[in-house]
């Protein structure tokens, strides 16, 4: 890398991991979390942002090299084909479903029935292979079939590919232009799963009020699937947090919020900050009478996206003294507003959330696809002039923490090794060449199952 | 408050259901049956724009709503279900297919006593027009979850007008993005900031009153 760049991805991502951690760094950071303006900026369609990775790479580097006071540009978003070798049926595409220029949608409908918690709570990965993949993924309704068996070879290429292009985008974004992620790695809250892509909306609702148990005892045995995965997509150096949208906490009441939606939640977060990461979630819609919960996690390690609905100066004084804060401009601003009441916006938000750091800028976890570029420019201008705090310190990435990935009660793995072993009767060579590549494939296959939950 | 209406206040399912049958068996008329559900579902709207209930408590109702006039429809004979306070054409815009913040408004219009046609997800502006020619209605509800449907929202809006439809005519747009700053912007009449909020909107311009400052905002 040339050493300009790496001058410059190393102050980016220290200012934007101080202001996580809540130390002192030079500036704001502009950071939000996908960044659906640097898309479409040079005037690609949303198709070509999921179907052409060569396109949506050359319009990002584009974007970084006319706004090169941005600190972070996601990219995990999805690599489409790999929806389509499986037919999954919860999104709908731009440019196979909808207008080539729309936003891809999600589809909820009910995969899981009402009477199902049982079999998904004795034995999820059975569960998911009998009742739930064949529902969800259009390509696997025959499960036995020639057409069902390829299309599950071929989702499983497509992961492969899906990390290959995403990293290659990591390194050339870090290597040509000095950018950082601002996550890696994805997860939902358990009760999340559960609502989005199971019960639906409806279905999940009627469950709290008319099986909470099974509700959460669901809940519950989610926690590890859901680290799991998490822990497996996530940056092996642990620069950048792992993401979590939470989608449906905002429609609970505190009592429901607390029984149903937190316990689980909190317990994969803790796993993945005792394995030494920190989280970006994202709150969505108002979280205000929730986000107090976020003061029983260690100081520093979640970054809260607060959403257009939520008030960020209460989030300030209820929970910023003790995690980052990120948001302050709805998309509105973006997209209606003028650069003075951008600039005005700005200079209040510095001047208030921005004291004492721990506060990055941006909108409702996003900036949105029609902002106007003249809105984003002085968005830009204006942390310049109000976001500067101590501009002596010298923004420097911190080294990868320790940490201890916890035991999980049971490998995730559907064929575990000692079980492949017995059926060999033993091996005659060195064991260890053996099993570490067969428990590799096992926990990628395992992965790739779960992935479609999220 | 009536027994049944607070049983489905209270979000007691089993109690409304068998509140329900036995006043079936009495022989009360399901026109009063839906009476007393309506004045519940009011009493669980009050209690949503007070902060003590939440949407999933909002949805719930409306789910043993639904239950309960499954139930009555065969009685109906045809009937109406009383008279109407009015009708209401909604629906989300094209290029949005969410649908969630729309049914809800739906099922406490209808809860209160309003003739709703519900036009779906994706609906262009022209069905919109149509639908308020055929209808006759003098409320527009638009929603929408995405931030990139500003524009339709406003195009809606002009089409409204482009049809000669804009002074009998009330738009309310609600969802997510929405906000004073989006209303001004497409140059609808209200923003309904929730469900609830909305409904009252559609009380007041039927009632013949103008509710306050273009907006309604829920009390915090």
């Amino acid at each position: 890398m040339a050493e300009d760049m790496k001058k410059l991805f190393d102050e980016r991502l220290g200012r934007y991991q101080a202001a996580i951690a809540l130390e002192p760094t030079d500036r704001v950071p502009i950071a939000a979390g996908s960044n659906y303006f640097a898309e479409v900026y040079t005037g690609n369609t949303n198709q070509e942002t999921i179907y052409d990775p060569e396109k949506w790479l050359q319009a990002e580097l584009s974007f970084c090299r006319t706004f090169p006071e941005i600190d972070v540009l996601r990219d995990n978003r999805i690599w489409a084909p790999a929806f389509d070798a499986v037919g999954l049926k919860s999104y709908k595409l731009p440019g196979r479903d909808l207008p080539p220029t729309d936003q891809f949608q999600f589809v909820e409908e009910e995969y899981m029935k009402a009477d199902e918690y049982d079999l998904l709570i004795a034995d999820p990965v059975q569960f998911l292979f009998d009742r739930w993949l064949p529902r969800i993924l259009g390509e696997l309704k025959e499960p036995g079939s020639v057409r069902s068996s390829i299309a599950i070879l071929k989702g499983g290429m497509a992961q492969v590919m899906t990390g290959q292009i995403m990293r290659n985008r990591t390194m050339v974004l870090e290597t040509e232009v000095g950018m950082p992620q601002p996550m890696a790695g994805f997860f939902l809250a358990p009760f999340d799963v559960l609502a989005d892509s199971m019960r639906g909306l409806n279905g999940i609702f009627m469950d709290c009020f008319r099986q909470p148990e099974k509700v959460v005892a669901a809940c519950e045995k989610l926690v590890e699937e859901v680290a799991n995965t998490a822990l497996a997509l996530a940056d092996p150096l642990k620069r950048w947090p792992i993401f979590v949208p939470t989608h449906k906490a905002c429609f609970l009441s505190p009592e429901q919020f607390d029984t149903f939606y937190w316990p689980s939640f909190k317990k994969v977060m803790d796993i993945l900050i005792d394995a030494g990461y920190t989280v970006r979630a994202y709150l969505e819609g108002d979280w205000g009478l929730h986000w107090r919960h976020m003061l029983e996690l260690p100081k520093g390690k979640v970054l809260c996206d607060i959403d257009n609905q939520g008030d960020i100066f209460k989030a300030k004084k209820d929970i910023g003294h003790h995690q980052c804060l990120a948001g302050g401009i709805k998309d509105s601003q973006f997209i209606l507003g003028t650069p003075e009441e951008m600039r005005e916006q700005v200079k209040l938000l510095c001047e208030t959330v921005g004291q004492g750091g721990g506060y990055i800028i941006g909108g409702g976890c996003n900036f949105p696809y029609t902002t106007k570029p003249e809105n984003f420019r002085a968005m830009i201008d204006a942390v310049l002039e109000y976001g500067l705090y101590d501009t002596h310190v010298k923004p420097r990435p911190k080294t990868a923490p320790a940490g201890e990935v916890r035991a999980f009660r049971y490998p995730r793995m559907v064929t575990p090794w000692d079980k492949k072993r017995a059926e060999l009767g033993g091996v005659t060579g060195d064991e260890a060449l053996i099993r570490k590549p067969w428990e590799m494939l096992e926990a990628m296959a395992y992965v790739w199952l779960w992935q479609w939950v999220l | 408050m009536d027994e049944l209406a607070q049983a489905l206040r209270d979000l007691n399912e089993k109690k409304v259901y068998d509140l329900v049958e036995e006043r079936i068996t009495r022989g009360v008329p399901a026109v009063e049956i839906i009476k007393a559900c309506n004045e519940g579902m009011v009493a669980v709207g009050e209690l949503f724009s007070t902060c003590r209930y939440f949407i999933s408590q909002l949805i719930f109702s409306a789910e043993i709503l639904k239950a309960v006039m499954k139930r009555l429809e065969p009685l109906l004979q045809g009937g109406r279900e009383g008279p109407s306070a009015g009708a209401v054409v909604i629906g989300t815009v094209k290029g949005d297919i969410h649908d969630i913040g729309k049914n809800i408004v739906t099922t406490l219009l209808r809860g209160s006593g309003f003739q709703v046609i519900d036009l779906g997800v994706d609906v262009a502006a022209e069905r919109f027009v149509s639908t308020l020619k055929e209808s006759g209605a003098r409320v527009l509800g638009l929603s929408a979850l995405l931030n990139f449907t500003y524009p339709e929202m406003k195009n809606v809006v002009e089409a409204v007008a482009a049809a000669g439809l804009r002074d009998k005519v009330k738009v309310i747009i609600g969802g997510t993005p929405c906000n004073e700053q989006v209303r001004q912007f497409t140059g609808a009449d209200y923003y309904a900031q929730d469900a609830v909020a909305g409904v009252s909107i559609c009380r007041e311009i039927y009632a013949g009153g103008t509710p306050p400052g273009g907006t309604q905002q829920k009390e915090q």
